[in-house]
């Protein structure tokens, strides 16, 4: 036999009664505009966030947030992205994968109130890596993109894409002492421009 | 430390004479108890989250079988490949004919109990392939050569001082007067050698919280995003995972994702959740080019139908380690097993056998604590005292104790002899205490060692009942 077929017969075998189909489970949720809730919890998770009123904004943001960090007004933005057509004075734009020291511009189709967590389902022009190769990410969200939980993104999506990742700060560790430090293995630091129109 | 379960009680005697451990296990309750307790109260209606938890990890477990059916078929429509394996000698010979095929040498590695549990790096290493662990405490670990001490932080049990002496040891090529004083140095270190390691690997092997049949995927949260870049950089994915791990779909995984980091670390979510179903589409510009699931049985399904079924329902977030008093007195190496705490106790006696872990279901204080934790609601003391009772009934409990029992059950099974017994024995304790304590008895007992008695200060409690009435 098979093993796959000994560990389905181990199984069937031994199992005595089914338990019942689980009901829907309804999370509580916060009131509020959903995208001042996914602000305020991001925010809470080491992020930087800051409201834009339109697209028009997003070029000095992003320059201002390049300064801020003492970084080379330098960007990676992904190839095939709508993102390229963001026009970006006094940036240099590159298109190859960001290093572990780059800052990379993405654009996140989704988000979540609930968590605060940005969405990104991997694709063309979607490269899953770049929210994890570079130091500095820097996120364009739509605040009418932001949903209030994850349930509401699943059935937005459709068909699950090869990759979904869920974004909710910049990557930490508490493995030494159990004391939290930014920037383990992803981004040392996450800012996400929350455009309103 | 000594791997061997059967060592534990000489293991937890050293465990707590040993004084480097003391501050680690201190950050139990400060951090890991009091971040779950908050994290809790700031949810609102917890319980009900609990009950819808365990309502779905119970489904699972009494629908296995046709939930690894139909999961199978998902990962196929998806280009993926799934494999099963009865033990772990089938899951290491899995993973390196897949390894061999792909032609790797080297294997990055996200954090997964289960290869620690069937032992894969010195299996891989043992076969020319070079494992790289890449979970910061599960890097340290590997450069010291010793198991995890705990399933979500496995360099539990170290201090930043005893980190910076492993990464100078081991990393000769820095400058050996580098400062590694802070704790951020440390972390910069590791995530400068470990890209290098990332960028170059061949094939990359991470664990799973949730499987979701319906969509061929696999689920894993971390807070590095180190099991990310193990799935993404090199060419091939394997998943490592036990069986157990799936679930409908995504919309019960999103349930379970309130639960775990919640209960694992107080955070509301990890910063990273990654699912991860198939290798990279035909328009993406990365992402792994085989995606491989190892599905790994190793005693799990000999747990259905057996009054230890309910310990299947467990996502390994750590609760009952974090609250029990016993792992906060011996911490995790002393169990000798991959799996400590509670769900050690509840768990390795019936996969790796009673005769071989009975040790860990005795290891324990019945406070209960651990059940009262538990996202999912396992009675995990109810499946320690069933393991009790069966090493009791198989002839394996020490006869001390067997002998002890069966002395008082004689004595219980005749209520005069039993009256005039413990008034006696109630009188003796009396003349034998000073200031209310006993501190000895006339017998060879390592309980008095570390531990005074109280006295009994008034009559029997039959006697006191009798007079109520
Ligand atoms: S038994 Fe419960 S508390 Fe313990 S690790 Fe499993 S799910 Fe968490």
């Amino acid at each position: 036999m098979s093993a796959r077929d000994a560990i389905l017969e181990s199984i069937r075998v031994r199992r005595l009664a089914r338990a019942p189909m689980p009901g829907i489970y309804r999370a509580p949720r916060s009131d509020g505009d959903l995208a001042e809730v996914f602000a305020k919890k991001m925010s809470a998770q080491h992020a930087d966030v800051r409201m834009l009123d339109s697209m028009a904004e997003v070029p000095a943001a992003i320059a201002d947030i390049l300064r801020g960090r003492n970084m080379a007004a330098t960007v990676h933005v992904p190839p095939g992205s709508e993102l390229e057509t963001l026009a970006l004075p006094n940036v240099e734009v590159r298109r190859g994968p960001p290093g572990p020291f780059d800052a990379a511009v993405t654009r996140a189709p989704f988000a979540i109130a609930e968590t605060g967590t940005l969405v990104y389902p991997s694709g063309k022009g979607a490269p899953a890596s770049w929210h994890f190769r570079p130091v500095l990410e820097i996120a364009i969200l739509r605040a009418g993109d932001v949903v209030a939980e994850l349930e509401d993104v699943l059935a937005k999506l459709g068909p699950l894409p090869s990759t979904l990742n869920l974004v909710s700060g910049p990557s930490r560790t508490g493995d030494i002492e159990q004391t939290m430090e930014l920037g383990a293995h992803g981004p040392k630091a996450l800012a996400v421009l929350v455009v309103r129109h | 430390m000594s791997p061997d379960p059967k060592a534990f009680p000489q293991a937890a005697r050293d465990a707590l004479k040993d004084p480097l451990l003391r501050p680690a296990l201190g950050r139990l309750k400060t951090h890991f108890g009091a971040g779950r307790a908050a994290a809790v109260q700031r949810y609102g209606d917890f319980e009900s989250l609990r009950e819808a938890g365990k309502a779905i990890r119970d489904h699972a477990v009494t629908h296995l079988d046709d939930l690894l059916v139909t999961f199978e078929a998902s990962v196929n429509a998806r280009g993926g490949t799934v494999h099963w394996a009865r033990d772990a000698s089938e899951a290491r010979r899995a993973i390196l004919t897949i390894l061999q095929d792909a032609g790797a040498g080297t294997v990055t590695k996200g954090k997964s109990m289960v290869t620690e549990e069937i032992a894969l790096n010195p299996f891989l290493e043992a076969n020319g392939i070079v494992p790289v662990e890449t979970d910061l405490g599960e890097y340290i670990i590997q450069l010291r050569k010793e198991p995890p001490s705990h399933i979500i932080a496995p360099a539990f049990h170290l201090s930043k001082e005893q980190v910076a002496q492993t990464f100078l040891a081991a990393h000769t090529g820095l400058d050996p007067k580098r400062s590694l004083e802070e704790r951020n140095a440390l972390v910069q270190e590791a995530r400068a050698i470990l890209r290098a390691q990332f960028e170059t690997a061949d094939a990359g092997i991470t664990g799973a919280n949730f499987l979701s049949a319906a969509d061929g995927a696999a689920v894993i949260v971390t807070n590095e995003g180190n099991g990310d870049l193990t799935r993404l950089l090199p060419k091939t994915h394997i998943v490592v995972t036990g069986i157990e791990k799936v679930v409908r779909d995504m919309t019960d995984v999103a349930v379970l994702l309130r639960l775990l980091p919640r209960s694992a670390t107080g955070q509301p979510i990890s910063t990273y959740v990654s699912v991860m179903a198939g290798p990279r589409g035909t328009a993406e510009t990365d992402g792994p080019e085989n995606f491989h699931i190892v599905l790994v049985d190793n005693g799990r399904s000999s747990l259905i139908g057996t009054e230890a079924q309910d310990v299947l329902r467990c996502i390994r977030c750590s609760a009952c380690i974090n609250h029990c008093p016993i792992y906060g007195a011996v911490g995790g190496h002393a169990y000798g097993a991959t799996y400590m705490g509670p769900i050690g106790a509840a768990l390795n006696p019936g996969v790796m056998g009673v005769a071989e872990a009975a040790h860990h279901a005795n290891a324990s204080t019945f406070c209960g604590r651990c059940a009262e934790v538990c996202p999912v609601m396992i009675p995990l003391p109810k499946i320690m005292r069933h393991w009790r009772a069966v090493e009791y009934s198989s002839g394996l409990a020490p006869k001390a104790i067997t002998r002890g029992l069966g002395l008082w059950a004689f004595a219980a099974k005749r209520p005069a002899l039993y009256r005039f017994g413990t008034r006696v024995a109630a009188r003796l304790l009396r003349l034998m205490a000073s200031s209310g304590m006993v501190r000895a008895l006339p017998v060879k007992n390592g309980w008095f060692a570390v531990r005074d008695f109280p006295a009994p200060h008034g009559k029997t409690f039959q006697q006191q009942w009798k007079a109520r009435r």
